[in-house]
């Protein structure tokens, strides 16, 4: 049992690369920052195309259809790879951005960033779907009805309400964001499970691998508290908006 | 007689293999009310959600002020070459659910249209809403959220809501069905009041009494088709058609 804990839990291998750890630890927040950022936006244009009327946007919304789909459907580590392997060599793209330093950080940070923004705009751009389409169609009627634009209708009527209806699935959506920041270790970046794992391969131990763990933890866990009691709240709602119908 | 303020000629419209509305005709004159009767399923919902284009026909045609809404100068502002501005922003309309904006506040709900579709500032949107709310008995629910108010309140506010925009022409598709009995009076009593300012006016409804009172003509609508109308004495009291007296006689001896 204690070459268990010594294996991993030990608090001298914790202590001597705590600060290092936390300093990558670090590294994967700012990544989920700003991933955060452009995935909610990109989840929501992709979103919106997706519930343009008519026919004219048909070969659109079937091009944003198959988009959403594929990049859910591919590993996202292959994508991370795909980005990182291969857009550096693509030398008709100005170096700039095919070799990105922008603020300070190194070129696998914004490959990851850019790989995790695809994959996860797709996912979120469904969280957003589902609660555009839990909005009663009563609403956009009420609001074309008044000479709103389908896009007025959107952004006024529509957009507003569905985010309420969303919190739970979109928190679960960016707690698997936060974990799988972690993947871009594979491209170099120095997070928190890249250091752990430079710890590992000199002393054969996994304690700093676990502390990289325990960090995402005191994030993630009270993160699925929080998602559990938005759920409660919600099924309060709906229970009482029936009430009130009924009534 | 003056130029109809609605016309409808021909009106086909068909959801798949369903045909609803089988060449339907109607002339509504400026400051006429219209009331439309007929079973559940008879096309006449369809009919009030053509003239505004919210379900656009097939086939036919409809003339607002003279204008041949299903194919005017302004195509592209919606699907195929509806008039959908001009349209919108002379027909108000009021639904059977309300579909107040929960999000919102009743003056929001009632400022909202005026302020982003007429681009007017939102003192002088607020000053009208007010008056507006005040004109349905409701100033004193200003800044409530719809949720809070009785059903009856809520369709107030619908109400107030679709005159903000200046309609010329107002549509009710069932607009008491949904309400406790005790709350249908004071709906209906905006819209005789409204009808009494002269307001045109196409209203689905089952209530009788209103029809009789308010009606200056009454539709009778079975099968996608118009079976029968008339002023209201004559369709309500004295039907000529097989149809309309089995409807009367189902409805009225409740």
């Amino acid at each position: 049992m204690s070459e268990f804990f010594n294996q991993y839990f030990d608090f001298t291998v914790m202590g001597d690369h705590f600060s290092e750890v936390l300093e990558g630890f670090l590294k994967n927040l700012l990544l989920f920052a700003v991933v955060l950022v452009l995935a909610l936006t990109w989840g929501l244009i992709l979103a919106l195309i997706r519930q343009l009327p008519g026919k004219k946007f048909i070969p659109l919304r079937g091009l944003t259809i198959a988009y959403i789909d594929v990049f859910r459907a591919m590993p996202l580590l292959i994508i991370i790879l795909l980005i990182s392997g291969g857009l550096p060599y693509l030398e008709f793209i100005p170096k700039d951005i095919r070799i990105p330093q922008w603020f300070g950080q190194p070129d696998p940070f914004w490959y990851g960033a850019l790989a995790l923004t695809l994959v996860y705009g797709a996912y979120i751009a469904e969280v957003y779907r589902a609660g555009i389409e839990a909005v009663p169609p009563g609403q956009i009627e009420a609001a074309r009805s008044l000479g709103m634009s389908h896009s007025q209708a959107m952004r006024h009527i529509v957009v507003p309400q569905a985010i309420t209806k969303i919190p739970a699935p979109m928190l679960n959506e960016l707690n698997s964001l936060l974990k799988d920041t972690t993947l871009v270790s594979v491209v170099a970046l120095g997070e928190s499970l890249l250091i752990g794992r430079e710890v590992l391969a000199e002393t054969f131990n996994s304690s700093a691998v676990m502390l990289a763990g325990l960090m995402f933890l005191v994030i993630t866990l009270p993160l699925a508290r929080l998602v559990d009691y938005l759920i409660k709240r919600n099924q309060g709602k709906v229970t009482r908006g029936a009430h009130i119908e009924v009534g | 007689m003056p130029e109809a303020m609605v016309k409808l000629a021909g009106i086909h419209k068909r959801f798949g293999e369903l045909e609803v509305l089988r060449g339907v005709d109607l002339e509504v004159a400026k400051g006429e009310v219209v009331c439309i009767l007929g079973p559940s399923g008879s096309g006449k919902s369809t009919l009030l959600r053509c003239v505004n284009l919210l379900e656009p026909p097939e086939d036919g045609e409809i003339f607002l002020e003279g204008h041949d809404i299903c194919k005017g100068p302004n195509s592209g502002t919606g699907e195929q070459s509806w008039e959908l501005d001009f349209v919108r922003q002379r027909v108000g309309m009021v639904f059977q659910q309300f579909n107040l904006f929960p999000h919102k506040t009743v003056l929001d709900n009632v400022t909202l249209a005026p302020r982003q579709v007429l681009g007017k500032g939102r003192a002088e949107c607020e000053e009208k809403g007010k008056a507006l709310l005040e004109r349905v008995g409701l100033s004193d629910k200003l800044n409530q959220y719809p949720e809070r108010l009785s059903g009856g309140q809520q369709q107030r506010v619908a109400i107030a809501r679709a005159l903000a925009m200046e309609p010329h022409v107002m549509l009710f598709d069932e607009v008491t069905s949904a309400l406790d009995p005790e709350l249908v009076k004071e709906v209906l009593d905006t819209m005789r009041e409204l009808a009494e300012e002269g307001m045109t006016m196409l209203v689905v409804t089952h209530e009788m009494g209103f029809a009789r009172e308010v009606g200056d003509q009454v539709v009778f609508m079975d099968g996608g088709v118009i079976v029968e109308q008339g002023k209201p004495a004559e369709v309500l009291d004295n039907p000529r058609e097989e149809r309309t007296k089995k409807f009367l006689g189902l409805v009225l001896e409740r």
